[in-house]
């Protein structure tokens, strides 16, 4: 057929491209008022997600959610983040983000959160 | 608490199957240069359905390749690209393996993944040959930034007139994410669809304590700039339907004034609060529901907002559960055909089974009151009458619901054939005659697998090479037929192709050399076609992927042995080749005519029997040996002694005295010598191998009113085993 040796080509760029880095399933703590947030964040993980930042809703300090870690993410995960968040800054305490989550900015965008999340 | 969203995956794998058989059939159907936009549509929707839904419930491979396929299907759609015989040939091998990846997906197996990127990979070709050519003047899908206010220049200057500006209100329910919908993926497909403004409304978002976290409580208020059909903005929310209240509303684009640009977001505000009117409904003629209670139904999602707005929302999360299980079959059904539901299989099968043990009980009663005598036997008789009238139609009924036409097993072989004469280079028209005769579901699916390998087999080894076929005379393109019609009490599916057929020397030389057959054995034609059924029992002279390799035929007639059918096959060398297999419709009641034989009663299913006739002696004549004839209707048909096959003592001996059922059984008629005709009724079948074993010439037993267990007789079976004792 018409699948030249430039075909070929492509169609390693794109197996290469395919290979995701593995999420890790588990949340953990980065120490006192640090919060990593798993790979996966999506309507399955949302229960464990909320359970993980439950324990930092009456943090006085400063609470840091790192969100370098975050592959993939849907409406539920991101509500849980978003209600989160909103309920610490009703309370007055301050959320702070550690890292970047092109996922997450993007899915946050996309459902109109970013402001709530103070995301810029 | 959390929700196992696996518990919807079956409903998906289900439908998603059933979208691709759809999918598949269009396809076929699809005119290369002048195709029907519906059916364009329709394998759209589909390829859109299985990325939807496999986005959502995280099937992320199967999400990328039908994406590839949808933004391909969604060029022919536009026009952008014509059909051809290229596309959908690749398109038809994306049916395959977005079947093998959900298949893989569903039975948690792995997949090989070369085929699907080999796949996707053409696909992508396809496309992006497509945008090499002279590009279309319409602006590629631009992934618009979200809640950006353009440049008024840009887009003022692009398009003459301001452009339709949709306004959509998309509250959901609760239970959106628990039915695998994610309006995250919707906002992206909309983004794509024109520049998108979200705005988000979080009035009804709880404490966070509070917060269940597989409820989705967000809504949302978005404006969606550009020529958009109504179409295209529904179907990004087709999985949605039924979850969520939705509106659309169309302004702008009729007053070609510049200021819309402008308050991109100002102007959000204030339709938004007019969308959250109810009595607005009235004007958004485009709601798109279409639903007669769009308004009742916004009511209810203001009475779920202001409820959960408050802070004593707790207990939302169980009964939301529930109401996710109890909506179910409403979601299946939403998809499918509204007309019909899906019921279990065990379900029916307990109904039979139930029917089955009434006709039992009915028929017990009509022989009591038979017996009855005196002034209300008569009333009681008329009642049983009609109970048994009643019975045989609630039977009947039910049987139906079993019943399938064959063509769901038929509707997979245009597409085998064509790829398979494809892959061979041989020319090759399928004929499908007899679809709507139905079977039983279970022999159904049973029957598939067995079909294939036949139809594989006539294609690869019966059909010549078009200039083979030439060179004998005969028409470059070779004819596979399947057939299938009720046979007597059976249901005959015949392959025949008119193909080379069978090489009976070769077949015969090849048994002798692996010693199946002695080198001095005199075989009948039969016992030669017989061979090729026979384990690791292969002609062919190289093996292909299609057959040759041994294992096949012996599996098929293992099958259909299975099943209680057979299979025969009749070829003629030059001529091509007929595999018939004989299925029992394997009903769980069967309407027979009960004999006496002796103190026995036998069963004689009624569609077996031709007539019933005393015989004058003078019809009767006898062979050499034991062998009885007699004539009728010009014919001599062999007589069948009952008594003497299953060693019962008789009342008559003499042939005058008895009379002769005449039944037909595979294509032969024999004259069945019993004592006396008793009465037709219908019987329960309860199968003789599940209780006790095989016996040749007895289908099954069943059981009398009087209690009393009678034998089902295999008319075929018997001619069969009276055969083999006439030849011992």
């Amino acid at each position: 057929m018409n699948k030249s040796k430039q075909g070929t080509a492509t169609r390693a760029t794109r197996r290469g491209r395919a290979v995701k880095t593995p999420g890790t399933a588990t949340e953990h703590k980065t120490g006192s008022g640090g919060f990593a947030i798993a790979a996966e964040c999506t309507v399955a993980d949302a229960g464990s997600l909320k359970a993980g930042l439950a324990k930092l809703l009456d943090d006085t300090g400063m609470v840091t959610l790192d969100i370098s870690a975050v592959q993939r993410i849907d409406t539920a995960g991101l509500q849980v983040i978003a209600t989160f968040v909103r309920e610490r800054e009703s309370r007055g305490r301050q959320v702070e983000w550690h890292g970047t989550a092109p996922a997450l900015s993007a899915a946050a965008k996309l459902l109109g959160l970013s402001s709530l999340l103070k995301l810029s | 608490m959390t929700i196992d969203l696996t518990q919807f995956h079956d409903a998906f794998f289900e439908e998603s199957f059933e979208a691709l058989d759809s999918m598949e059939a269009a396809l076929l159907k699809l005119d290369i240069g002048a195709p029907e936009p519906e059916l364009i549509n329709t394998i759209f929707r589909v390829a859109h359905s299985i990325k939807g839904g496999s986005a959502t419930f995280g099937f992320s491979d199967i999400a990328s390749f039908t994406h590839s396929c949808e933004t391909l299907l969604d060029e022919l759609r536009s026009g952008g690209m014509q059909v051809s015989l290229v596309i959908s040939d690749v398109l038809l091998k994306t049916v395959d393996v977005m079947r093998a990846m959900l298949r893989s997906t569903q039975s948690k197996q792995p997949l090989d993944m070369q085929k699907v990127s080999d796949v996707q990979f053409d696909v992508e070709m396809m496309i992006a040959q497509k945008n090499n050519a002279p590009a279309k003047p319409a602006a590629a899908p631009v992934k618009a930034a979200p809640a950006v206010v353009p440049a008024p220049a840009a887009p003022a200057s692009a398009a003459p007139a301001t452009p339709p500006r949709w306004e959509i209100s998309f509250r959901p329910y609760r239970e959106l994410f628990a039915r695998g919908n994610d309006p995250l993926r919707m906002m992206r497909e909309l983004a794509e669809l024109g520049e998108l403004t979200v705005n988000v409304d979080v009035s009804a978002l709880p404490r966070f304590e509070e917060l269940d976290a597989q409820s989705c409580y967000l809504a949302w208020k978005l404006e969606l700039a550009g020529d958009v059909p109504e179409d295209a903005i529904k179907q990004v929310f087709e999985w949605a339907e039924g979850d969520c209240d939705l509106e659309l509303r169309l302004t702008g684009g009729a007053t070609p004034a510049s200021g819309t640009n402008t308050n991109a977001n100002g102007a959000v505000a204030a339709p938004a609060a007019e969308l959250a009117d109810p009595s607005s409904n009235a004007t958004a003629s485009t709601a798109a529901s279409a639903s007669a209670p769009a308004a009742a139904d916004a009511a209810v999602a203001d009475a779920i907002l202001s409820g959960a707005a408050a802070p004593t929302a707790a207990p939302a999360g169980a009964p939301t559960l529930t109401a996710v299980k109890d909506a179910k079959p409403d979601a299946i059904s939403a998809v499918g055909d509204s007309g019909s539901i899906r019921v279990s299989v065990e379900k029916i099968d307990e109904l039979m089974n139930t029917v089955g043990e009434l006709v039992i009980t009915q028929a017990m009663l009509s022989q009591l009151g038979a017996a009855l005598e005196g002034g209300n036997a008569e009333k009681l008789r008329a009642g049983l009458a009609q109970l048994e009238r009643n019975t045989r139609e609630l039977q009947e009924s039910v049987m139906r619901v079993r019943m399938l036409p064959i063509s769901f097993v038929f509707s997979r072989f245009p597409r085998m054939v064509r790829d398979i004469a494809q892959r061979l280079g041989k020319q090759i028209d399928l004929k499908l005659t007899g679809e709507q005769t139905e079977l039983d579901k279970t022999v159904l699916e049973k029957i598939g697998d067995p079909l294939v390998h036949l139809v594989r087999n006539s294609i690869d080894h019966g059909i010549e090479m078009p200039d083979v076929r030439m060179a004998a005379g005969k028409d470059a393109i070779g004819t596979v037929h399947l057939d299938a019609c009720h046979r007597g009490g059976n249901i005959a599916v015949e392959v025949s192709d008119d193909g080379g057929g069978l090489d009976k020397e070769r077949i015969l030389a090849k048994a002798r050399q692996r010693g199946l057959v002695g080198p001095n054995d005199v075989l009948t034609d039969e016992q030669i076609h017989d061979l090729i059924f026979l384990p690791g029992f292969s002609t062919a002279e190289k093996t292909t992927d299609l057959s040759g390799r041994g294992v096949g035929m012996d599996v098929v007639r293992r099958n259909v042995k299975e099943l209680g059918g057979k299979i025969e096959l009749r070829s003629e060398r030059g001529k091509g080749s007929r595999f018939i297999i004989t299925l029992p419709l394997t009903l769980a009641i069967v309407d027979g005519q009960s004999v006496a034989v002796g103190s026995e009663t036998y069963i004689i299913p009624l569609i077996s029997i031709v007539e019933s006739m005393r015989l004058k002696e003078t019809s009767i004549s006898r062979l050499s040996g034991h062998n009885e004839v007699f004539s009728f209707r010009g014919d001599y048909l062999p007589i069948i002694r009952l008594h003497e096959l299953f060693g019962v003592e008789p009342r008559a001996r003499a042939l005058h005295e008895g009379l002769v059922v005449i039944a037909e059984g595979d294509g032969r008629r024999v004259g069945l010598f019993v004592d006396d005709l008793l009465g037709q009724q219908q019987v329960v079948i309860k199968s003789l191998e599940v209780n006790y074993g095989h016996v040749e010439g007895v289908s099954g037993a069943t059981i009398l009113g009087d209690g009393s267990v009678a034998l089902i007789l295999d008319v075929t079976g018997i001619i069969h085993a009276a055969s083999m004792r006439a030849a011992a």
